[in-house]
């Protein structure tokens, strides 16, 4: 012990409202660990009825934040890296801002395992408002070490100042490493919510926070550390994992999203001695020692197995039909915009201009490039691990320990590096998770599920169908006089475990189901940003899940968010709608926007782009007639905090009726940029992703199932659909909060490349996606 | 039992010989960099080298490659060491010039699918020295299948691949008295 320091008082310290205590000394090392106290503990509430429990002790070291005595800090956060890099980057650079300590200081990231991270919640939504809980927790302890040192200094807190983790003041000065040394001190913060949660913790209360003004390292652009182990095979993924003991697994799926079992085929034991079949319900599953053996066994096994047939789906074909006819859009309350104003029917009636139409878009798949698979080991103790790669593991640690009616504190979730799969396991399943808990608990020992290619694409869930119904008006000055948009999309929060579900376990509720969290409504997803436009009625619609109620399985068509979930669906019509009214006003597309936009961030990213891409002002569409035409096309989008335009160039080839996108340019304003360089590269792999799903992505399916199985039968964009991409970051520091930066550059691609189509060749392509087909029936119309 | 020589070394395999080489790979040698990603050479995330030449060890059976060299992403540093004559100490402290690359431009996002896109690139530089964009994209996308990435870091695979084309046309930078 340092002998001039000033004890600490036996009650623990107030630092704004978070609670400073020692809980003893050591001979080495030394450490300040932050755990959390729960604010409104009573009123917390789990999901599907499972038992409370955190997953952290706040009395125990595992803690978001520890300062160590080598001046070394670690961070845990509940949310897992799904290549966006912010758990490597953002969130190193935000804690080290706030704790005034060197990016470098910040060793050890511990992310998204429910053991060892205190607030859970998913990989989506990572700067949560700007304010990540990491950014609070940081300024807390801070504030503690501020604390500490004015006692071990002598010095006021308010003389005191903190370069590089060294506090100074008064002539004096001590690291942060000497402040801990040979103790073991305790911050409990405040925090609300439920861990086991979708959304999770969130720390609350109002530490002081670092000035903007005065950051350092926020703003740079800090390599994500993860990369070198990903790039030289030393990572070990999900993939990799390997448990003593440990069998692999295939699962032979129902032949429909609809289908019983009627007889399972029998197994080869001379081919397969080793091999067990594992049947619950209508899951059945092959376990082996060896990875091909379960591959060989699974096939032999799945031809002779048998199954009830179902035709319960409308087919794609009649997909629209059945979503307009068929589909029960009453079944939930209709949602209206806070943005909708004034009387658009009189205002509509007394347009010189008028247009009404519909747009629509298809199930799209999440496609991750590896199809799910996780290790499970249930053992006889009756606690449960799981290895595996999900966007929120304690969400699925909730479902899996409500599934096997256990309490969640004997689940344990690790999750790995894996398959990036765009929100498809947010709410906790990526698919496999159950189904290697069931297995592994049937047979006694570790198992390995494996998704092949077709499970993948046809028991997964998709991001659902859409379709909305749009009338504007425009009045003789060219100016927008009514905006009236309808949407509707069935339910996209579908979280069940579906192993689950097959093998009649118990699973969270269903989207429609009593106590689920989404329910199948519908809510409007896309801010309104053409504040200028006198009258505007935006609705949301939504309704069941399609086959959800007829499947003898309860599963039909299951629907999950998918990057900018509802809003990609929402902003594909209004932006295009936009531009065929500027088109009706004899107004330049990208001007017409900003003269009726008000916000000033949102006329800055419009004019940033118009300036960047080369964009051409005119009120005519091109008078390209050619027999490759070019055009240019515009989309905007407001989520998350953050301003987003896009600029498409295309070519499209009259014969083929294929369309090059030759060039986008994306304009972004997230307020604070926190690291440019990961930034940018995430908006240029969201745009790629938004040029597949506008020119190539729509799922097949039958009236029994999901028809497509592979990358031929569900093709994305390759290396030769690449376009030019140009990123123009805007960086406003008075903004004060970082915006949502990457996960919406998807969405932008679609409008913006109809608006070009319609600028090359007059033709309106209101469905997506633009194939060479639908692209040649346009022309001919 | 079959005999392949991976990464430079001899190895005995017992796995039956209809077995995919990237089970054998994966499983039975603890070579992780190859993925599987749909086991019907559709995307390129299991990709190898063999004798020089990316193929897709997800359709690949280990009878076909009995005696051949494979290189996995665990074996590019080696081979760039073998090619350019460095000392064993040197070639401990080397990464491929296309791994430095992809690190260098922060190419991956998920990730998962760059093992193939840095075997591809190996095998494309080994080729052509110095190969220009339209060259690279058509090395991207065609043989077997394009190689795909669902991330969309096709861009930043390009930059890097020229990164590494100008690191390889330099030569290696260490002092080598």
């Amino acid at each position: 012990m340092i002998a001039h320091e000033k004890p600490i008082a036996d009650k623990a310290t107030d630092i704004f409202g978070a609670s400073l205590s020692r809980r003893g000394f050591v001979k080495t090392g030394g450490a300040l660990l932050v755990g959390f106290g729960l604010v409104n503990a009573d009123a917390m509430q789990n999901v599907g009825g499972a038992v409370s429990g955190n997953t952290l002790n706040p009395a125990l070291p595992e803690s978001w934040i520890e300062i160590h005595a080598d001046n070394t800090v670690l961070i845990r956060v509940g949310k897992p890296d799904f290549g966006q890099g912010t758990v490597y980057t953002a969130y190193r650079q935000i804690a080290a801002e706030e704790l005034r300590v060197p990016f470098e200081a910040i060793t050890t990231v511990v992310s998204g395992d429910t053991d060892r991270t205190p607030d859970g919640s998913g990989a989506f939504d990572f700067l949560q408002g700007g304010m990540p809980n990491i950014r609070k927790a940081g300024a807390y302890v801070y504030q503690a070490l501020l604390d500490l040192a004015s006692r071990q200094l002598g010095v006021p807190k308010d003389q005191l100042s903190v370069n590089n983790g060294i506090v100074s003041g008064g002539g004096k000065s001590v690291s942060y490493g000497n402040l801990v040394k040979n103790q073991k001190l305790n911050l409990t913060i405040p925090v609300k919510g439920d861990v086991n949660s979708m959304f999770g913790l969130t720390v609350d209360g109002n530490p002081p926070l670092k000035p903007v003004s005065d950051y350092t390292v926020v703003g740079k652009s800090y390599p994500n550390s993860i990369t070198v182990s990903k790039v030289t095979a030393k990572e070990t993924w999900v993939t990799d994992l390997r448990v003593p003991g440990m069998l692999h697994a295939r699962i032979v799926h129902p032949k429909t999203l609809g289908s019983k079992l009627v007889s399972v085929g029998p197994l080869d034991k001379t081919r397969f001695p080793n091999t067990q079949v594992v049947v619950k319900g209508n899951l059945v599953g092959v376990v082996a020692p060896t990875e091909w053996e379960a591959i060989k066994a699974v096939q032999q096994v799945a031809s002779a197995t048998k199954w009830s047939d179902w035709k319960g789906l409308p087919g794609d074909g009649r997909l629209f039909q059945f979503l307009k006819e068929d589909a029960d859009w009453k079944a939930a309350p209709a949602a209206t915009s806070k943005t909708s104003k004034g009387d658009v029917r009189s205002a509509l009636a007394a347009s010189a201009k008028k247009l009404s139409a519909t747009y629509q878009l298809p199930f799209l798949k999440h496609a991750p490039i590896g199809p799910t698979m996780a290790v499970a080991d249930v053992r006889s103790d009756g606690s449960v691990y799981i290895y595996t790669h999900t966007q929120n593991p304690q969400a699925l640690r909730t479902g899996i320990a409500y599934m096997l009616k256990t309490s969640v504190g004997n689940v344990v979730v690790r999750n790995l590096a894996g398959p990036g799969h765009y929100g498809r396991s947010n709410g906790g399943n990526a698919g496999a998770e159950d189904e290697a808990v069931i297995l592994s608990q049937a047979v006694g020992k570790p198992v390995r599920v494996q998704w092949m290619r077709q499970d993948d694409f046809q028991w997964s869930t998709q991001s659902p169908a859409a379709y909305s119904d749009v009338q504007i008006g425009v009045d003789e000055k060219g100016n927008l006089s009514s905006y009236q948009i309808d949407h509707y999309m069935p339910a996209m929060q579908d979280d069940r475990l579906v192993g689950a579900v097959l093998a009649g376990l118990p699973t969270i509720p269903g989207p429609d189901e009593k106590g689920s969290i989404f329910g199948i409504a519908n809510s409007m997803h896309d801010p309104w940003i053409y504040d200028g436009t006198p009258t505007v009625l935006e609705r949301a619609y939504g309704t069941f899940q399609i086959g959800h109620k007829s499947s003898p399985l309860g599963v039909g068509l299951r629907d999950h968010s998918m990057r900018t979930p509802g809003q990609f669906q929402q902003n594909f019509p209004r932006e295009l709608a936009i531009t065929e009214a500027a088109v009706l006003a004899a107004v330049d597309p990208l001007q017409f926007r900003i003269q009726h936009a008000r916000e000033k961030r949102a006329i800055a990213v419009l004019e940033s782009v118009r300036d960047a891409s080369g964009w051409q002002t005119r009120s005519e569409r091109s008078s390209d007639n050619s027999g490759v035409r070019r055009g240019q096309g515009i989309a905007a989008m407001f989520r998350s905090g953050t301003y987003w335009a896009c600029v498409a160039h295309i070519s499209v080839n009259v014969a083929s009726g294929t369309i090059k996108v030759e060039k986008m340019t994306v304009a972004v304003d997230p307020g604070i940029v926190v690291n440019p360089a990961q930034l940018k590269r995430q908006i240029e792999g969201g745009s790629v992703m938004g040029v597949s799903m506008a020119l190539l992505e729509e799922l097949s399916f039958d009236e029994s199932g999901v028809v497509a199985n592979d990358w031929k039968s569900y093709p994305i964009a390759t290396m030769s659909d690449l376009p030019e991409i140009n990123v123009i970051l805007i960086n406003r520091p008075e903004v004060g909060k970082y915006g949502q930066g990457s996960e919406a550059a998807n969405a932008l691609a679609a409008p913006a490349i109809a608006g070009a189509f319609l600028d090359a060749t007059g033709k309106v392509a209101r469905r997506l996606p633009l194939k060479p087909d639908y692209v040649q029936s346009l022309l001919r119309a | 039992m079959t005999t392949i020589i991976v990464n430079g070394a001899k190895r005995e395999v017992q796995a039956p010989t209809d077995t995919p080489l990237l089970y054998v790979l994966r499983n039975d040698l603890e070579l992780s960099g190859p993925q599987f990603g749909c086991g019907l050479a559709q995307c390129g995330a299991c990709s190898v080298l063999l004798n020089g030449t990316e193929v897709r060890s997800c359709i690949t059976p280990l009878a076909a490659v009995a005696d051949k060299e494979i290189t996995t992403l665990e074996g590019l540093p080696a081979r760039w060491a073998k090619q350019k004559g460095l000392s064993d100490k040197e070639a401990g402290e080397t990464l491929h010039p296309v791994q430095e690359a992809w690190i260098e431009e922060q190419t991956p996002l998920c990730g998962f699918c760059q093992n193939g896109m840095m075997i591809k690139a190996t095998e494309l530089l080994e080729r052509v020295a110095s190969p220009t964009v339209e060259q690279i994209k058509q090395a991207f996308t065609s043989g077997v299948s394009p190689h795909l990435c669902r991330c969309g870091s096709y861009t930043a695979i390009i930059q890097a691949v020229q990164r590494a084309a100008t690191a390889m046309t330099k030569g290696v930078t260490h002092d080598r008295a």
